[in-house]
């Protein structure tokens, strides 16, 4: 490590999810020194995404029980008299009953590696006399090979072919190996020419063998949690007012589905979809119309419901002129409740929330991140560094230091015995010791990933983000809340589908969600499925697992904890973020209850210069006279730029 | 104004902490050089429009923010990048070294497997250089590499390291065209309307 980290911050935060995150940045927008770390070498903790060579490593991870037990107890050198040491967990048990599947045929994979983006190309001297007359002209050099390597390229790009080909052109040996076991295990002879996947002709189903899963694991971002954003929800608000959406892309859920007598089907979101409707009758669509719109002001006509305020909102729905069948759309597919515990109130205000989201980015109330859940955290963590705070990945801390007659925690101690001192920590729930967590009751989350070859409901356009709500076959139990993203959310390699299953744990991940699987998917491996099975889509690879829900969790619950430490809790189990926005607000204005929470960042130009600084940063940022005109540049704007300087924290 | 830009790009700067990543796109782009820059601190990206063979080009640059310190970059920094400014510097042996970890991340986290690649030695302003201008040739021509030795203090090779990229970006059919079609939704504080899909198809709360 190059650099020594300071041992002085004001604000030292523990865990890299979402709300340690949007803490972390508000913390350093509104000058604060923050030292933001993770004893993971990722980013995110439980709100992470890998790739698939990365959730495979995870897996073998939290399957060990290998507990680490090289105690050195050096630090316990710098606690001082009056001072008490409150121990962290030395491992993440937030994890348990993972699970994988693979339905493929696994031993051709065995050989396989995972693709890297660049190509290695030993060097060769082919060069090109004309480049490189030009290129001396200008002082640079272009190395030779990359033109070569460039245009041998061209001719496969215009098929779009992604980079397996290229990789494969350059080991050949491993790829015919892997597509002619293939071949053989289905018993077909496809005639592939043993290129990349995306060429396979168009005749025939394609079939993506595991091999390539491994081979294209670039391609996927598997998030570790399912969700969304809601076009009117708090993380939106908050990323267009902080200006952090800047660092991310997101991409419309495109269609809302239902799960009706074991069939899927598109629900009708928009206006336009309600009147384009087949599936529905001329009736049906004013029933919907109209229920819908009441909806929209409910509160303006108390006398539509107030009857039914003691009521559950699916009996309430049943007293409306509304057919089963759009009973089913609005209650589980709209309002997303429980058909036995939601209320009526609560229903029409879910109704409402899913309506008022319409619209604003696309025909359904969802926006999903290009890349995956995992990129949001990162994106405040960008924004926490570019003012200041530091960043630590693959840093544990031991234990907070208590002072005895403050009662106030006064520093960290991390793994490598060097003591931190801060007047505010923030500590995600898994990093707690279980001595702290005796007294507080956990939920879990049943979670399952699957890899499939298509869409649960195949239609013309191919590129599409699907949300579907399984309700569950016995009354009392949740439903199931299915994301199904295709390879334009950058989460996938081309020609599959990813899908996340959630729901509020009952039992182990498996048993809670398998059934739903079996519903919806062909796990089967080979032909001798039923033609009905062969609809389905087939599953390539699965996980489950069970992840803590440690959301809810009151403060008083956790033993022994100063008042200047504050705990974030892990992903809960809603579609939303509302949650984790919420959190992050509430301890920053607990912290800091005058300081506002993520304002926009400055204009460039509002940026006042502390007079204290080094002299030479102030006429470096005026215009310089010795400013030559480049005839190339034809205009510079740092209009979209933020660049703030503030005092070095590091000496 | 923005009409005749053929496209936006997105350019990375990655490197070892004080090499002169922060020096050498505050010389682009603004055009000056502070001797004293401290650590990065609060360089987010900055934008400049350039004009290479007669295309225009809005050039989006980022800067590390300083995460790099402790090999903390987030992979995020590196999504949808088209080229990349690797630099080392001459005068520091261990910068160069240090540049098959960065080669590494780079594969790992980028999101193409085409983007254009500039090394870029810098300081050559210095006296006390460890690293020849041959060495680094080499190891640009290993990794198949655009390669300049440069230095923000002077200026030398800085606007010519930008266009070489840009230019060699622009020549690479797929990396830049393919962007205006699978475009993400960008946020904003403006109301974006009924803009997403088919014109027509707005939400309920449009009917009354």
């Amino acid at each position: 490590m190059a650099d020594n980290l300071p041992s002085e911050f004001d604000v030292v935060v523990i865990g890299t999810g979402l709300p340690e995150s949007i803490i972390a940045a508000a913390c350093a927008r509104s000058g604060q020194r923050v030292l933001h770390v993770d004893s993971k070498n990722y980013y995110g903790g439980n709100w992470a995404s890998f790739s698939f060579s990365g959730l495979l490593s995870w897996i073998k991870e939290n399957q060990q029980n290998t507990d680490i037990s090289d105690e050195c107890e050096d630090w316990r050198k710098l606690i001082l008299e009056n001072e008490e040491v409150i121990s962290l967990s030395k491992k993440d048990k937030t994890i348990q009953h993972v699970e994988d599947f693979c339905f493929g045929d696994q031993d051709s994979a065995e050989n396989v590696e995972e693709a890297g983006a660049l190509l290695k190309l030993p060097a060769f001297g082919a060069s090109d006399a004309d480049r490189v007359a030009q290129e001396s002209e200008k002082e640079c050099t272009l190395v030779e090979n990359t033109l070569a390597e460039v245009e041998s390229q061209e001719p496969e790009k215009a098929t779009g072919t992604e980079p397996a080909s290229t990789v494969e052109g350059n080991d050949p040996e491993i790829t015919s190996e892997s597509e002619s076991s293939h071949d053989a295990a289905l018993g077909e002879s496809t005639p592939e020419t043993g290129s990349a996947p995306s060429e396979s002709s168009a005749q025939g189903p394609k079939k993506i063998t595991y091999a390539q899963i491994v081979r294209e694991g670039r391609r996927f971002n598997i998030d570790l949690v399912s969700k969304l954003l809601y076009s009117r929800g708090l993380l939106i608000d908050l990323l267009i007012k902080s200006n952090v959406s800047r660092y991310a892309e997101f991409k419309n859920a495109t269609r809302i589905l239902a799960f009706q007598e074991g069939k899927v089907e598109q629900v009708p979101c928009s206006r336009a979809d309600v009147f384009n409707s087949r599936q529905l009758t001329m009736v049906e669509k004013r029933m919907l119309m109209k229920f819908l719109t009441f909806c929209l002001d409910y509160e303006q006509h108390p006398e539509e419901y107030q009857d039914y305020e003691n009521s559950t909102f699916a009996q309430f729905l049943r007293t409306r002129k509304l057919t089963p069948s759009l009973q089913h759309f609005i209650l589980h597919s709209i309002a997303m409740v429980s058909e036995t515990d939601c209320s009526t109130l609560e229903g029409l205000q879910a109704t409402k929330k899913f309506l008022q989201c319409l619209g604003r980015y696309g025909n359904t109330p969802f926006l999903f991140p290009l890349y995956g859940q995992g990129e949001i955290p990162q994106c405040f963590c960008r924004l926490c560094a570019v003012f200041g705070g530091i960043y630590c990945l693959r840093h544990s801390v031991q234990c907070l230091v208590v002072d005895k007659e403050s009662e106030r925690c006064k520093a960290i101690v991390d793994h490598f015995g060097q003591r931190i001192s801060a007047n505010y920590f923030i500590v995600e729930d898994s990093y707690l010791s279980e001595n702290t967590c005796t007294n507080v009751c956990y939920r879990q989350i049943s979670r399952a990933v699957l890899i499939t070859d298509q869409s649960v409901l195949n239609t013309d356009a191919e590129q599409q983000v699907s949300i579907l709500t399984v309700p569950p076959e016995d009354v009392g139990k949740p439903a199931v809340c299915i994301i199904e993203l295709c390879s334009s959310t950058m989460t996938c390699m081309k020609e599959t589908y990813l899908v996340h299953l959630t729901c509020p744990s009952t039992k182990t991940a498996r048993e809670d969600l398998e059934p739903v699987v079996q519903k919806l998917f062909n796990l089967n491996e080979e032909k001798e499925t039923e033609n009905e099975e062969l609809e389905k889509p087939r599953v390539l690879w699965a996980v489950y697992f069970n992840m803590r829900d440690s959301s809810g969790v009151e403060k008083k619950s956790y033993d022994g904890l100063p008042s200047n430490v504050y705990v974030c809790s892990g992903p809960d189990s809603a579609l939303g973020n509302d949650c984790a926005v919420k959190q992050a607000e509430t301890i920053f204005h607990e912290m800091f209850p005058a300081e506002e929470f993520c304002p926009p960042p400055p204009n460039p130009e509002d940026i006042i210069y502390d007079e204290d600084e080094i002299a030479p940063e102030e006429s470096g940022f005026s215009n310089s006279p010795e400013t030559k005109p480049e005839s190339s540049t034809e205009e510079s704007s740092s209009g979209d730029s933020t660049a703030v300087k503030k005092e070095d924290n590091e000496e | 104004m923005d009409e005749d830009v053929l496209t936006t790009l997105k350019i990375l700067i990655i490197g070892e902490s004080g090499v002169g990543k922060s020096s050498l796109l505050l010389r682009f782009t603004d055009d000056t050089f502070d001797p004293e820059l401290a650590a990065t601190i609060g360089v987010d990206f900055k934008v400049k429009t350039i004009s290479v063979d007669g295309n225009k080009a809005k050039l989006a640059i980022w800067d590390t923010a300083g995460q790099e310190r402790f090999r903390t970059l987030t992979p995020s920094y590196y999504r949808g990048a088209q080229g990349v400014i690797l630099v080392y510097d001459v005068t520091r042996r261990d910068t160069f070294v240090k540049l098959d970890n960065w080669l590494n991340e780079l594969e790992t986290y980028c999101t193409r497997n085409d983007i254009v690649k500039m090394l870029v030695g810098n300081k050559i302003d210095k006296e006390n250089r460890e690293v020849d201008r041959n060495e680094g040739l080499k190891f640009a021509r290993k990794h198949s590499m655009l390669f300049i030795e440069a230095s923000a203090k002077t200026c030398d090779g800085v606007q010519c390291a930008f266009e070489e990229l840009v230019e060699k970006i622009i020549q690479t059919p797929g990396l830049w065209e393919s962007e205006s079609q699978n475009r993400g939704v960008k946020l904003s504080s403006k109301e974006e309307g009924y803009g997403g899909g088919g014109g027509a198809c707005g939400g309920y709360c449009s009917m009354l």
